[in-house]
């Protein structure tokens, strides 16, 4: 497979945004019809790498080089007429539009003026024929899954005849068949002799797909390595520079009380089906309940309805066996929840608030933040500044906004605030979604820490491995019901992967 | 773009202060706009500054600053939570109609009187407000729209009552009967009168709040992140309508105290013809809410706009030149803002 010229190169990137070096004479070359895989933590550079290879910014010293000879792309469109195409992580493409209208946007087959509706379509669906990625070219792509909205992205690419495509963190959104099915896409582009820079941090997809890796840490290349000659245990060292345990270690649980109950809860969905159907479930204190899941089949509807976000049309929520029909978040919350949502952008913090503010708030109703209806400046500063220590923070000072930290401590404000109400009850939505190496071992470590306090700690998780290596027993969500409840000892991949898909009568 | 400043290379403290830019900016080019209809902008300038800032016309501009900077008090609070109150003139008129009506009918020392007016007059005013935010909370009405529709019966009602029912019918004008004397705001210098320090006292109070107390810190979490807020237990439809009748209660204290203090009588029109309203919602947009730069905006605007009477007096030019200065610096600061964030 080696040939002389490698597809592309990118030689010495210097980057630098302000007094911040994001990429350091970063080195990087892939050959034709490889899957060169690019790892390393976030802030390692990988996204500001991709972003330059994609005209997205332009570096301040380095070369990149196509087929030998150096390129200066001053934009993305520049980058595309040569041949390069991106699947960003946000899918960017226009929801209210059909697939054929995206895929053929800014490159339209004309007749005249007018676009050639019928040539585009009819080439569109040859498209996607050939490259044996199933998609309806009139469907909307609003109406679209994600794992079927990153095929379109995908066509998007191919459409312009992409030699090179980067995709940034393409299975963060997917489930195990779906990023199987991305995976054998991925080879038969290579095989047609298409280079795929597979931007990623997780250890088990690298060693899965790719030929080899290159990892960025602190802006720099660390580590060239050929997969097959490799380690799970190098990678993650070269990664973060230091021996990470990648297994979780926990002991048995020893469980207690009932804290959690739901009965037959139901939470009515958008097109008349209910978006949580009859759902039970109890969790104990001591024990870590894990709800696997594709993201959408009503976990968040849940979630809502269990921390009173939201109010169920049937059924009811019990906290350490009180009622909590009718009541509000601020009830759940006296009656012992703490949640850490989803969402840490969009509902975990205010982004715009400083650390002081995004930690006190559930605090800030109570001594020693308040002295009746007043709050004391000076306690919400004391009290940000001793989790900030505790958690190990990396925030100049609680004064600073929350919104300039990275997604890893950023999520370290919202596991410090919610872990710090001591709740008995804990619920952990994708606590570690986008999260690196090192930040998820630190979030994992806490969670079972809980446990092992004797708190009963719900975690719901679209990440199979997470689901695996932290619960103790397993529930699995499908279509707003659970479909199943597992011990550990029978929780695996393969059965779960297909509970998760709904075919229950394989799976038993 | 390589031609402008770049200000955010400088170090902090020599960068320019936005604010004082945009006066800048705005002054040079009102300069220019006096230039060309033929007078001189130094002496134009200079009558604003003397007709709104001199011991003499102090006064002036603080009697006019008092129901400015209170209804910039009313946009700014809601705003502080995102929410927005457009209905400020029907809650001004209501405030003001009940101001004048309480003492005509309550008996007892005038001092009385006027404190039973000014809590009347908040109270009506206030629960009128909420109606914008139940509306919200209970069926969905975005409070943007409701508030400002909710303005226009109030308008209407009270000007039908001053015109008919309730009309001095000893004056040809559409007006209610005179307050007693006695019932009247306690004057302190020239047009100046007790109402000023209770919109004062009432600003420091607001201050205070959003600073330091429960309500102001859920407040702004609740303008920074509607779902945080939500998330982290408060009370968000309670918070909706505790915050409007806070807002509508001052529009309505504004109103009884232009009426006790300085109308002496709910005159149809006269609340609104200054457009206080809408000067304190622009005052407040200007700084997100956040109630010192409000009420500094507030503040600024009463003097430009004192300061143009001053003006059109002293000289031919017009005092709509100091309301086109007002929307230039908006306008400037505005685009300060917007290019800052993406400097940022």
């Amino acid at each position: 497979m080696a040939f002389l010229v490698p597809e592309i190169e990118a030689v010495g990137i210097v980057k630098r945004f302000g007094g911040l070096v994001a990429n350091d004479r970063v080195d990087l070359s892939a050959e034709r019809g490889e899957i060169h895989g690019v790892m390393g933590e976030n802030g390692a550079g990988k996204t500001t790498l991709m972003s330059i290879l994609f005209g997205l910014q332009t570096p301040d010293a380095g070369e990149i080089r196509l087929r030998g000879s150096p390129v200066k792309f001053r934009s993305p469109i520049d980058a595309m007429a040569a041949g390069m195409g991106m699947v960003h992580q946000s899918f960017k493409l226009f929801a209210s539009l059909t697939v054929w209208e995206n895929i053929v946007y800014g490159v339209e087959p004309r007749r005249g003026p007018f676009i050639d509706r019928r040539a585009a379509r009819t080439k569109v669906a040859e498209l996607a024929e050939r490259h044996r990625l199933a998609v309806d070219p009139d469907a909307a792509v609003g109406g679209l899954s994600v794992g079927v909205r990153q095929r379109v992205e995908i066509l998007k690419a191919l459409y312009r005849d992409a030699r090179v495509l980067i995709l940034d963190e393409p299975t963060a959104v997917l489930t195990p068949p779906e990023r199987d099915a991305l995976f054998g896409v991925l080879r038969r582009l290579a095989a047609e002799g298409r280079t795929v820079l597979f931007v990623t941090h997780k250890l088990h997809e690298a060693t899965a797909i790719t030929d080899r890796v290159t990892i960025l840490r602190d802006g720099r290349t660390v580590a060239r390595l050929r997969t097959a000659d490799t380690s799970p245990r190098e990678i993650v060292r070269a990664m973060t520079g230091r021996n990470v345990n990648l297994k979780v270690d926990k002991g048995p649980p020893r469980v207690g009380a009932p804290l959690l109950n739901a009965v037959d809860l139901t939470v009515a969905g958008p097109a008349g089906r209910p978006a949580v159907d009859r759902v039970t479930l109890t969790v104990r204190g001591g024990e870590i309940v894990g709800i696997a899941g594709v993201a959408g089949n009503g976990q968040s509807e849940l979630v809502e309805a269990l921390v009173g976000l939201r109010r169920p049309d049937g059924g009811r929520v019990e906290v350490r066996g009180a009622d909590m029909s009718g009541a509000d978040v601020e009830a759940h919350r006296a009656a012992g929840v703490a949640y850490v949502p989803e969402d840490r952008a969009v509902v975990g913090s205010a982004l715009t608030a400083s650390a002081s503010d995004n930690l006190a708030m559930g605090f800030h109703r109570a001594a020693p933040l308040a002295l009746g209806p007043f709050v004391i400046p000076s306690a919400f500063a004391e009290r940000a500044r001793a989790l900030i220590r505790r958690f190990a923070i990396r925030i100049p000072s609680e004064r600073v906004s929350v919104g300039t930290l990275s997604g890893g401590n950023l999520q370290k404000v919202v596991v410090a605030r919610e872990l710090s109400h001591e709740a008995p009850v804990l619920i952990a939505e994708q606590p570690t979604r986008g999260l690196d190496v090192g930040a998820t071992e630190y979030i994992h470590e806490q969670l079972v820490a809980e446990r092992d306090k004797g708190r009963a700690v719900l975690l719901v998780s679209a990440e199979l491995s997470e689901i695996l290596a932290l619960s103790d027993r397993v529930l699995v969500m499908f279509e707003g019901r659970i479909l199943a409840d597992l011990a550990q000892d029978k929780a695996d991949e393969e059965t779960i992967g297909l509970l998760m898909a709904g075919r229950t009568a394989e799976a038993a | 773009m390589n031609g402008r400043p770049r200000w955010s290379a400088l170090p902090l403290s020599l960068r320019p202060p936005p604010v004082a830019l945009a006066i800048l900016f705005a002054a040079l080019t009102g300069g220019a706009l006096v230039l060309v209809s033929g007078h001189n902008p130094l002496r134009a300038y200079a009558d604003i500054v003397a007709g709104s800032l001199s011991l003499g016309s102090l006064p002036d501009t603080l009697n006019w600053a008092t129901p400015l900077v209170g209804m910039t008090l009313v946009a700014a609070i809601p705003l502080r939570g995102g929410m927005v109150n457009l209905g400020g003139d029907g809650q001004l008129v209501i405030g003001g109609l009940i101001g004048a009506l309480v003492p005509l009918v309550l008996p007892g020392p005038g001092a009385v009187a006027a404190a039973a007016a000014l809590a009347a007059a908040a109270l009506g005013a206030g629960l009128y407000a909420t109606l914008a935010a139940w509306g919200e909370t209970r069926h969905g009405i975005p409070m943007l729209i409701s508030s400002l529709l909710l303005s226009y019966p109030a308008v209407g009602v009270t000007s039908y009552l001053a015109r008919f029912p309730l009309r001095d019918v000893t004056t040809g004008l559409p007006q209610t009967a005179m307050v007693p004397a006695a019932a009247r705001l306690y004057p302190l210098s020239g047009a100046l009168n007790v109402g000023s320090l209770i919109i004062a006292a009432i600003a420091v109070a607001v201050v205070f709040v959003d600073r330091r107390t429960v309500a102001g810190y859920e407040l702004r979490m609740r303008g920074k992140n509607l779902r945080f807020a939500g998330y982290g237990g408060v009370r968000l439809d309670r918070q909706a309508v505790l915050t409007m009748f806070m807002s509508g209660a001052i529009a309505g204290l504004v109103g009884a105290i232009v009426v006790l203090g300085s109308q002496f009588r709910f005159i149809d029109g006269a609340l609104l013809t200054p457009a206080y309203t809408w000067s304190g919602l622009m005052a407040a947009l200007l700084v997100g809410g956040e109630p010192v730069g409000a009420i500094v905006a507030g503040l600024f605007f009463a003097a430009l706009q004192t300061g143009g009477f001053a003006m059109q007096r002293d000289t031919s030019v017009p005092r709509v030149l100091a309301l086109v200065l007002q929307a230039i610096v908006i306008l400037f600061l505005a685009m300060r803002q917007g290019v800052g964030r993406r400097f940022r």
